[in-house]
């Protein structure tokens, strides 16, 4: 029974076909949100609404001619996106979602299960980098130096920002802080600061406005996916969209409270705040224009990290008078 | 370590084709090339073979935006040449019209300047008020890009009652909107941040490399052709020339968002004042021999014409220069020791028409026939009834997957 | 009325260097010189009297020889310099020395009429694709178009 359950965990929910569908629905959620907030209807024609729309476009691209660059080297940019399918699916196991209990460790649930999601979470920067890197065309090679340059921009002030529930919950593992949040919802908003740097930096992890700079198409044409096509794109694109199911996950986790409940009732929770979170990006895309590298790198070393530090003496002197 | 790379002649940032070789060392750019003739459509040869009536419309078709920019230009020298006067009428119409153009054209800029610096929000807004000039356009002159409203001696099509209040009832909606537009363009902190201090070009530098247009007038240099060398009624027409000391990308945004204002203003000027009377003089379809230089502030700067007549119905030598040539060298300039991510913001902030400055397309049909006219409710009700005819087909479709 | 003082002002500084001078219309000048005075005639223009923005270079074929028209404009007035140069040897004098935004315009004269302009610090074609044929300058009145032969680059024999 416990094998079964843990197929079912892996496989269905909240595993591989939960996360590719429901990623797929939160780009329609995010693309028919930054339309409507641009005066657009957004996706509208395939399936009601325009739902189906990111299936068509990923199905699409699956269909399309697979070329690989004669000077790219072969191998690695052939097995980069699979390595990132690979490293994103299994990050969202480390989301507390009902197959965990807290008396035991599991091994989904374990002290210091925060720290290897966000060390997973880390590795698709370095696989669109390297992506980028072995494509060797200019514009990639650009894209993937930018990437890195961001990656040490944003990387610490997230650290900080999920640092600091974690100081308050005085835990390592996300379903104790997330318990611990349940049960002191009041405590939220020792970490407000904190929730609004952990959005800043999921969007430049996801290189969305106003942090698309690795891909800004007006300057460096697609970036790091310059020369892909085909199913490898479509690869990339699912990265991205399960990345940020998993990010608002974290970011709903730790800042939110978490997905409280057996399997039914997380569902419901899951759904409701990473759309939350997701829709509070989808604003932040709408708002603002791209940066530049270095006026971005400077944003996160001059005004995210200190405020992450800000934030981190708060949660200590809350927890002192505790 | 220094790489050269060619931006162009395709590229997401250029809407048309143009080589741009830069060279640069890490994010920085040290050096940068122009090369053109990816459109060049040899018009200036097929001017020659074409009678002046013909001539008006292969001329609208020297560029998509200021269409009626060259016109203008042209049908002002060739006027001079026959030595007439046309009707006040037609000459606050064409003015009309060229306003409009500038309001169109603007709009269109302010949207670019938000995609390329990726502020689509920026876009999505302004290009939906540019409907708004688009509506009026099509309006008044039938057309939403080739107005064709100018011919030798006058204009084809005249303003009437509605049409003039329905103008002055659309521009208080632009205004407010332009309003915002201003706040949000040099307020917006990333939007700024982006804009100000990029692409500098001092004020004797952009004298020196013969810029024209906003470009000129965000160095703090008030030249304006409507201002210093008054065609049609501009000298009747009050108006103020727009400038900004900033010399940069921000610079040329204030400038062309004054100038929406300006412009605004000059419509409604117009509209209040317009003449009574004929909109067309009789012209003879020969043009005695001279020669005359016709100039004209398009939304994007000086617009040069040079007519050389033979006396025959074909002019000798018709010269175009449109701004953006005279704005290259001047990009160039402002490129250099800039950021690769700066690249398309500056080059966009000359606002290149390519087409216009190599001077292409092929006028396949000159004989502008009449057409028939549908309103836009007739266009409307057409393309329902034909929708309602194939639903037919779409439901028995067989997709092919 | 100002251009009869700008013209009384011109004739002043240029002297013999103007060959004839003409103001047929409101604000328009046309002065002529020799090609060789060209160079200092602009010196001259733009230090004394302002000229100091070039609108553009036209050249005009008219048989015998080239007229090439060098467009100015001020506050005040259009000027336009007229030279001419020999059909037979055509080659003039740059002025991207003396105002250095003339460059694409003076490029594209030898593109379309090869007029050679001498000492042009960046002679490569401007307009003209890169495997344009030599001696075909197409504003010329006696160049025809002819549509090339097309070939299809790795398409058949």
């Amino acid at each position: 029974m416990a094998i079964l359950k843990t197929f079912f965990y892996l496989l269905v929910y909240p595993g591989l076909v939960f996360l590719i569908v429901y990623s797929l629905f939160c780009e329609w959620f995010d693309r028919k949100t930054y339309a409507r907030l641009q005066n657009r209807r957004g996706p509208l024609h395939t399936g009601k609404a325009g739902l189906l729309q990111p299936a068509a476009d990923l199905i699409k691209l699956f269909s399309k001619e697979d070329i690989v660059p004669e000077k790219a080297d072969r191998i690695m940019f052939t097995a980069l996106p699979v390595f990132g399918l690979a490293i994103i699916l299994t990050s969202a196991m480390y989301l507390p979602i009902w197959n965990y209990s807290m008396t035991k460790t599991g091994f989904n649930s374990f002290p210091g299960d925060i720290i290897v999601l966000i060390y997973l979470l880390s590795l698709p920067t370095i696989i669109l980098f390297l992506a980028g890197w072995h494509s060797t065309s200019f514009f990639s090679t650009i894209g993937g130096v930018r990437v890195i340059t961001m990656f040490f921009g944003y990387e610490i002030p997230l650290l900080l920002s999920v640092l600091s529930p974690a100081i308050l919950a005085g835990s390592w593992r996300l379903a104790e802080i997330a318990q611990f949040f349940q049960a002191n919802p009041g405590l939220l908003s020792v970490n407000v600061i904190g929730f609004f740097i952990a959005l800043a930096a999921l969007q430049a992890k996801l290189e969305r406005t106003p942090f698309d700079i690795p891909h800004a198409e007006t300057e460096i044409v697609g970036g790091t996916f310059t020369e892909y096509t085909g199913r490898k794109l479509a690869f990339f694109r699912l990265i991205t969209d399960i990345e940020m199911v998993v990010g608002s996950g974290l970011i709903a986790t730790v800042f939110l409270g978490g997905f409280p409940g057996g399997i039914f009732s997380s569902f419901i929770w899951f759904i409701i705040k990473t759309l939350f979170v997701i829709f509070l990006l989808s604003v932040i895309k709408a708002a603002f224009s791209r940066l530049r590298i270095d006026q971005m790198v400077r944003f996160s070393w001059y005004i995210l990290a200190p405020l992450g530090i800000l934030q981190i003496f708060i949660t200590l002197l809350v927890k002192l008078k505790f | 370590m220094s790489i050269t790379i060619p931006i162009g002649p395709q590229h997401p940032a250029l809407k048309e084709p143009i080589s741009l070789k830069m060279t640069f060392d890490g994010e920085i750019i040290k050096d940068a090339d122009i090369r053109l003739g990816y459109n060049h459509r040899g018009l200036e040869k097929l001017f020659e073979g074409k009678s002046y009536v013909q001539n008006i419309y292969v001329t609208e078709r020297i560029c998509g935006i200021c269409s009626h920019s060259h016109t203008t230009c042209f049908v002002n020298g060739v006027e001079k040449l026959l030595g007439i006067e046309i009707p006040k009428r037609a000459s606050y119409i064409r003015m009309l019209i060229g306003e409009l153009e500038r309001v169109h054209s603007h709009l269109l800029w302010l949207g670019v300047a938000g995609h390329e610096a990726g502020f689509e929000s920026f876009f999505m807004y302004t290009w939906r008020d540019r409907e708004i000039v688009m509506d009026i356009l099509e309006e008044s002159s039938g057309n939403r890009v080739h107005y064709a409203i100018n011919t030798i001696g006058g204009v084809r099509r005249d303003i009437d009652e509605t049409q003039r209040t329905r103008i002055l009832n659309s521009l208080k909606i632009l205004k407010e909107r332009t309003d915002y537009y201003k706040n949000l363009g040099t307020t917006e902190p990333s939007f700024v941040a982006r804009l100000s201090g990029i692409g500098i070009l001092p004020r004797e530098q952009a004298l020196s490399l013969c810029s024209v247009g906003p470009t000129l007038r965000a160095s703090n240099i008030d030249m304006d052709v409507r201002k210093d060398d008054p065609y049609l009624a501009y000298d009747e027409v009050p108006f103020e020339v727009s400038t900004a000391d900033t010399c940069d990308v921000l610079g040329r945004t204030v400038v062309r968002i004054k100038e929406l204002f300006q412009s605004y203003n000059i419509i409604e000027y117009i509209l209040r004042n317009l003449p009574a009377g004929d909109i067309k003089a009789k012209v003879p379809r020969k043009v005695p021999a001279g020669e005359t230089v016709s100039r004209y502030e398009a939304p994007r700067g000086e617009n040069i014409h040079y007519i050389k007549s033979n006396g025959t119905e074909k002019p000798e030598r018709l010269k175009v220069r449109a701004p953006t040539l005279a704005n290259y060298p001047a990009t160039v300039a402002m490129l250099k020791n800039g950021f690769i991510a700066d690249i398309p913001l500056i080059f966009a902030a000359i606002d290149p028409c390519i087409c216009c400055a190599e001077r292409m397309v092929e006028v396949k049909d000159t004989k502008t026939g009449r057409a028939e006219i549908k309103t836009f409710d007739e266009l409307k009700k057409y393309s329902r009834d034909f929708y309602k005819n194939h639903k037919k087909i779409k439901k028995d479709t067989v997709w092919p997957f | 009325m100002m251009e009869k003082s700008l013209i009384s002002r011109l004739k002043e500084f240029l002297a013999e260097k103007i060959v004839e001078s003409a103001n047929p219309s409101k604000r328009r000048i046309f002065i002529k010189v020799l090609p060789e005075n060209l160079p200092d005639t602009i010196q001259i223009l733009k230090e004394k009297t302002g000229f100091t923005h070039l609108s553009t270079i036209t050249g005009v074929d008219k048989g015998e020889t080239f007229e090439i028209l060098y467009h100015f404009a001020n506050k005040i007035a259009v000027l336009t310099v007229r030279t001419e140069v020999p059909a037979g040897k055509p080659e003039i004098k740059t002025i991207t020395k003396i105002i250095p935004g003339a460059i694409l315009y003076e490029r594209e004269l030898q593109d379309m009429f090869g007029i050679k302009v001498m000492e042009i610090p960046d002679p490569r074609p401007l307009i003209l694709p890169d495997g344009w044929p030599e001696g075909n300058y197409p504003l010329r009145k006696n160049w025809k178009y002819q549509r090339p032969e097309e070939i299809i680059p790795g398409g058949g024999k």
